[in-house]
């Protein structure tokens, strides 16, 4: 048996703008057109027309009167967003749903029973689910669209009509409950028809000489007939939320009001969909008329309205908009994720939501260039490092594999060698060309020298947690410092450099290296380790131009 | 100065040095002192080396940017496991990220490098405030400082001093070995937390224990006396 239930949102205009502003539910609404230069009044809550305000009419017709109304221009993006927030509530309690347009959705309910109990209950439960999303909707339920549309136009809040027994149903309903356009409403009253069911029960030849395909088109939505299955709708992919000010604010603590508000929406639509968002974006629409947007990616893909809401606000806080705002778009890109469960002996397991704040506190605090996992790069430039976005390693429940850096790097040429006993300058052997394939290097002007070191044995390339041998850090001086070093038989014996200066007493080097000499940022250096009078250990550095303290061992 | 043969890694684990790497109690504020050059950095890189070992999150709050990756990696550290946190000398928002950290309990322990020279003085109340917060958090919270800062805060202070450092080659030194140096529990704070807690003792090894630990130059024995091959490209 077919059954459809109908989500109808009356007035949708006044009712978006009452899902961002709570605050004017039963307040007199009038809702404002943006046509110029004449605006008109596109809707009115029952408490305004109680006043006098219709729809059409004019802003100056509406002020001609003393009235106590409020009044908001229409928000498409909240129309927009309370559409979807509608469609979520259908999706949430099935399959198989049908967007009707702005404010109306539909859905089969067949089978439904098993789930959610009998249909009042079904109804009781979509008029539910869609007050706690803001929006006051009424809930039909019949055998077809059309029946449950009617219903639904008819209800107070909620109502179900059994099967079979929608023209009996119907039949009382006045004809306005058809949403006539005036000619035909008009039309219809002329000849004495004036409920449903009088126009269901009018001769079907008839009313087709008189009134063409309309005129059946009618008496079918009369009877509540309505063959035509449902259009399946398929969610967008990404869940978006915006809303409007009612004027432009230059404060950032309206903004975070705001983003709060987005963030509940945005984890409450992902929560219906059992999703999680691994990117934010939010874009601020800008009162001189441009758009400040940005995007943040939480560490670990999360649903949680408050750390959506913190990691917006910090996102926003540090980069702050230049002009005042006059409303906030934010959009989630939802990815699946699935339920974990923690271990009783493994570490704990950060909550993703509190690590979620503390990262974005901490992109506020020192900037979210400077923090992140440090990545080595490719390549042989001593200090070539970039910092990643931190994320939660995928093993992070169990313990990582053995972490087994190498002693020293073995991938040829530049490789500074760390370790054995290397001839100084002056006691280099003679050289041979080579080059990346092994062939002779065209002649050219001299180069610095290449060191290539083997690798050293396993229990060196061993980390110190594994081997139990301890390892030798460098603290590195960024930038290096300039330094003045005194050179005796081509070895330095004396340093100058801030912070860091006295005699030598011991000296290894000089490593040279070189690298990237087929690019423009080609370099060569060379390196010594040297040990100060005071017992500083520092690694020295030459490119040729001047001489820097690097490093210091620590 | 030492011949290569003489500094050489011991051939098992010394299991009061290995106990430093476990010893840290949680929940508490801990300090590592020493001067330059004194191995308190290759120390503590090693603690967060065996922490991230263990499966947990390890963080550096950075304040003079002087974290060396490629040294943390060859300490051991995972790198997948590290947030790194360069505060580009701001001392003050160091400490607020410190205590940002401290209070996350995701976070199994939280270094905090003030940097190879002489700063600004750390403000007490600051400190007040990081100690607290590592209560709250439960996690692992340990300073580097050159100098004794943390005062009444620190439950645990280790004091390392350089007593050797050793050269390869002869005569003329040729490479880094290493570094040789002692490291003692200069202060037990905590009524908690009596030492270090050494499982082959039968208790934790009181205030004023001192032991020597050797930091090993990366690569260094050498496999065998030749392990470079130079060439000069001219």
């Amino acid at each position: 048996v077919r059954r459809v239930a109908c989500l109808l949102v009356p007035r949708f205009s006044a009712a978006a703008i009452i899902r961002m502003e709570p605050a004017l539910a039963g307040q007199p609404l009038v809702v404002l057109g943006d046509t110029a230069p004449a605006r008109l009044v596109i809707e009115a809550t029952d408490s305004a027309r109680a006043q006098g305000a219709r729809p059409g009419m004019t802003g100056d017709e509406l002020l001609a009167e003393p009235r106590t109304v409020i009044c908001r221009e229409r928000s498409l993006d909240g129309e927009v967003a309370a559409h979807g927030a509608l469609l979520e509530v259908a999706l949430a309690h099935s399959p198989r749903v049908e967007d009707g347009g702005p404010g109306l959705a539909y859905l089969d309910v067949a089978g439904l029973q098993g789930l959610f109990g009998d249909e009042s209950q079904i109804a009781r439960r979509l008029f539910g689910a869609a007050r706690a999303h803001g929006l006051e909707a009424r809930v039909g339920i019949a055998g077809s669209r059309a029946g449950a549309l009617l219903v639904a136009r008819s209800a107070c809040d909620v109502a179900a009509i059994p099967p079979g027994g929608e023209a009996e149903a119907l039949a009382p309903a006045p004809l306005a409950l058809l949403d006539l356009p005036p000619e035909t409403a008009h039309r219809l009253v002329r000849w004495g028809v004036r409920t449903v069911g009088e126009l269901a029960a009018l001769p079907s030849r008839a009313l087709f000489e008189r009134m063409g395909e309309e005129g059946l088109a009618l008496q079918r939505l009369a009877r509540g007939e309505d063959p035509r299955p449902l259009r399946p709708y398929e969610p967008p992919p990404a869940v978006e939320e915006g809303q409007e000010m009612d004027g432009p604010v230059e404060t950032l603590a309206s903004v975070h009001a705001l983003l709060d508000v987005l963030a509940e929406r945005i984890g409450g639509a992902l929560m219906r969909r059992h999703r999680a968002a691994d990117r934010l974006e939010w874009t601020c629409l800008l009162a001189d008329g441009a758009e400040h947007a940005g995007q943040v990616v939480p560490v670990f893909p999360t649903r949680d309205p408050v750390a959506i809401g913190t990691l917006l606000r910090a996102a926003v806080d540090a980069r702050p908009p230049h002009a005042p705002v006059t409303g906030v778009r934010v959009r989630a890109c939802p990815v699946y994720v699935p339920p974990g469960q923690e271990s009783f002996d493994g570490p704990r397991r950060p909550n993703p939501r509190h690590l979620a704040e503390t990262l974005a506190r901490l992109g506020a605090l020192v900037g979210a260039k400077c923090l992140g996992t440090p990545v080595i790069l490719d390549t042989h430039r001593p200090d070539a490092v970039r910092l990643d976005p931190f994320t939660l390693p995928a093993g992070l429940m169990a313990p990582p594999r053995r972490v087994l850096a190498k002693a020293g790097d073995t991938r040829g040429g530049g490789s500074r060698p760390e370790a054995g006993p290397g001839p100084t300058a002056e006691e280099q052997p003679a050289a041979h060309e080579t080059t990346l394939d092994g062939g002779a290097a065209p002649a050219g002007p001299p180069r610095p020298v290449e060191v290539e070191m083997k690798r050293a044995d396993e229990a060196s390339a061993m980390p110190s947690v594994v081997s139990g041998r301890w390892s030798l850090g460098l603290r590195r001086l960024r930038p290096p410092r300039r330094a003045a070093v005194t050179l005796v038989g081509g070895r330095p014996v004396h340093l100058r450099a801030e912070g860091c200066a006295g005699r030598i007493v011991a000296s290894a080097g000089p490593w040279r290296s070189s690298g990237e000499w087929w690019g423009e940022a080609r370099w060569a250096r060379d390196e010594w380790d040297v040990e100060l009078q005071d017992g500083t250990l520092c690694r020295l550095v030459t490119d040729g131009r001047g001489w820097s303290v690097e490093a210091i061992y620590d | 100065m030492s011949t290569p043969t003489a500094f050489a890694p011991p051939p098992g684990r010394d299991p009061v040095a290995d106990a430093l790497l476990t010893s840290f109690p949680p929940g508490r504020l801990s300090e590592i002192v020493g001067p330059r050059s004194s191995g308190g950095s290759s120390l503590l890189m090693t603690v967060l080396a065996r922490t991230a070992a263990g499966g947990g999150l390890v963080a550096m709050v950075d304040v003079a940017d002087s974290l060396d990756p490629a040294s943390a990696r060859q300490a051991g550290v995972d790198l997948q496991r590290l947030l790194w946190v360069r505060c580009a000398g701001r001392l003050l928002a160091a400490l607020r990220a410190a205590d940002v950290l401290v209070r996350c309990p995701g976070f199994a322990m939280v270094g905090v490098d003030l940097g190879p020279g002489p700063g600004p003085r750390v403000p007490h109340a600051a400190l007040v405030r990081l100690q607290r917060g590592v209560e709250s958090g439960g996690g692992v919270l340990i300073l580097r400082a050159l100098q004794h800062v943390a005062g009444s805060t620190a439950s645990l202070v280790l004091s390392v001093a350089a007593t050797r450092v050793c050269w390869g080659g002869t005569p003329r030194p040729t490479c880094l070995a290493g570094l040789v140096s002692d490291v003692r529990i200069a202060n037990v704070r905590a009524p908690d937390v009596r030492g270090l807690n050494v499982q082959e003792q039968d208790r934790p090894l009181p205030p004023g224990a001192a032991w020597s630990i050797s930091f090993f130059s990366p690569g260094w024995p050498p496999a065998s006396p030749m392990t470079l091959s130079r060439s000069r490209v001219s």
